[in-house]
């Protein structure tokens, strides 16, 4: 994405996902339910105490869009550009929306292996990690 | 509810391309609500209550004084995105008159897009907050880029080619040429000229996605008893209904069904409350924000098996007067006039009535559903009086 651009507005409940530089969701202290996005409660027993639960960072492309028009003027320089939805391998129900670096979007495909890769972002003082992904090479796989 | 309140007026501005009206929004709504009360041979004073969705400028306590209403007995709008709320509201309307919380009810939505209210566009935000943090940082910032994410998805696991998409736009444009009203009359979509546009976000063409447009409509809401002593004869509201899957209001396309247009559980309440199969509709309006959206929420309301889709859309059967189920007769969002959807409702009606520009024969029951892909969505099934 171009320099000045949109970043996570960290709070509690997103820190984590967003400065660990590790794939960690939101998962129930009490029932052990994980959810993504993090949310306010857990949904299945309504408990309010959370931890992480790690997750490999590996995927499949479940869907993706390729957006031509740039729906703001700091976008010009950047479209076209894909973005992806990631199915993880551990838990196909959680989704996470990223980008696919290093591959022109008309190369990208449902199905297509994905791993995580770290973007590093200095922002007013903060370290961002945001969560982005890279072809699976074939000498990757196991 | 369930037949005992009906559309007793429809009106509407003039419409307009985005940003080129001459009026506010609140003078267009003022517009609109009076055509629509004059059409139900109603006066301006005899309107006692104000509903309307996602309407942040044109707000019932300020439009009351400015049209002079003698009293407002009551005022409300629906939850929701947006444009998914447009049948919510009549169905409001429809409560509201039922209960004899009013009498006549006004259901109204303007629109008048100045550069920075824009639908279309993004503005910069430095941070993005709650479910949009995960989205809007990867460039996910339109909602033609939400559209085509569930879009792109509905196509892979069902067989839905390119081609499927174009039928509902070249349905809405082919219904366009007839409609007076229609911003897109004079222009003419081919097949041809959809697959050469350009792409806004794949897999939708600038075609596939709505008009961004100026104007307000509205209809006058009372119950059927009333409606019948009015100048036009009634257009009663068979069945309405607003509907949310379980965890449907999860972000970041972790519903646990995703794709869906959100469209089952309302089409399960509306079937069930009118007593009616997809199979009787005579004539339908979907509010198109993508049209891949609207094949989504074609399926899950039960018009045909996804697999089906491919095959139920082509060769015409969108299309007036030779379809079997006529799309979007007055050219809808994408070509009439973007007016939040609310222009697919006085289509509606104006079908019951005899008096679309594409008028379908012997019309028994004619849908106008929401929009699509946000939760919740919201359906409304007029019938013949």
């Amino acid at each position: 994405m171009p320099d000045r651009w949109t970043l996570p507005a960290l709070d509690a409940r997103n820190r984590a996902f967003f400065t660990s530089g590790r794939l960690v969701l939101q998962k129930c202290a009490s029932c052990g339910v994980v959810q993504h996005p993090p949310e306010e409660m857990c949904h299945a027993c309504h408990s309010m105490d959370f931890e992480t639960r790690e997750c490999r960072g590996r995927g499949t492309v479940y869907s993706f869009i390729v957006a031509h028009h740039a729906a703001n003027p700091a976008l010009r320089e950047r479209v076209p550009y894909a973005v992806i939805l990631v199915s993880l391998d551990e838990m196909p129900e959680v989704r996470i929306v990223g980008n696919l670096l290093d591959v022109s979007p008309d190369r990208v495909w449902i199905g297509m292996p994905v791993r995580t890769v770290w973007e590093r972002i200095e922002e007013s003082g903060e370290t961002l990690q945001l969560p982005q992904w890279k072809a699976l090479e074939e000498d990757e796989h196991e | 509810m369930f037949r005992r309140a009906a559309v007793a007026g429809v009106g509407e501005s003039d419409y307009y391309a985005r940003g080129t009206s001459p009026y506010s929004a609140t003078q267009l709504a003022a517009i609109a609500i009076r055509r629509a009360v004059e059409d139900a041979g109603l006066e301006l004073r005899q309107i006692d209550g104000l509903v309307s969705y996602l309407e942040p400028l044109v707000v019932p306590p300020k439009l009351a004084a400015l049209l002079g209403l003698d009293h407002l007995d009551f005022s409300a709008q629906t939850w929701g995105w947006g444009g998914n709320g447009v049948a919510s509201a009549v169905a409001i309307g429809d409560a509201a008159v039922t209960a004899s919380y009013a009498k006549h009810i006004v259901v109204y939505r303007a629109l008048r897009q100045a550069e920075k209210e824009r639908f279309g566009r993004s503005d910069l935000v430095p941070r993005a907050h709650g479910d949009y943090a995960f989205t809007a940082p990867y460039g996910m910032v339109t909602a033609a880029h939400v559209g085509a994410m569930q879009t792109r998805r509905f196509m892979h696991e069902h067989g839905v080619s390119q081609e499927a998409l174009a039928e509902i736009a070249l349905a809405s444009y082919a219904h366009a040429q007839h409609n007076p009203r229609a911003l897109k009359r004079g222009h003419p979509l081919t097949r041809r000229m959809y697959h050469e546009s350009r792409w806004i976000a794949e897999p939708f063409h600038v075609y596939d996605c709505c008009q961004e447009s100026d104007g307000a409509a509205a209809i006058v809401v009372t119950t059927l008893e009333r409606a019948r002593d009015l100048r036009k004869p009634p257009v009663p509201i068979l069945a309405a209904s607003q509907g949310l899957g379980y965890r449907d209001g999860v972000g970041a396309f972790n519903e646990r069904h995703f794709p869906t247009a959100h469209y089952r559980r309302v089409g399960e309440l509306l079937w069930q409350r009118a007593g009616a199969k997809p199979g009787d509709v005579d004539v339908a309006q979907f509010y198109e924000n993508f049209t891949g959206c609207v094949l989504m929420a074609i399926t899950e309301l039960g018009f045909c098996a996804p697999d089906e889709l491919e095959r139920f859309v082509s060769e015409g059967n969108l299309q007036w007067p030779n379809g079997d189920l006529p799309l979007n007769t007055s050219g809808g969002n994408l070509a009439e006039a973007y007016i939040h959807g609310f222009e697919n409702v006085n289509e509606a009606v104006r079908q019951v009535r005899g008096e679309s520009t594409c008028q379908v024969d012997q019309v028994e029951l004619s849908l106008s559903v929401s929009a699509p892909g946000y939760a919740p969505g919201s359906a409304v099934l007029f019938c013949r009086g």
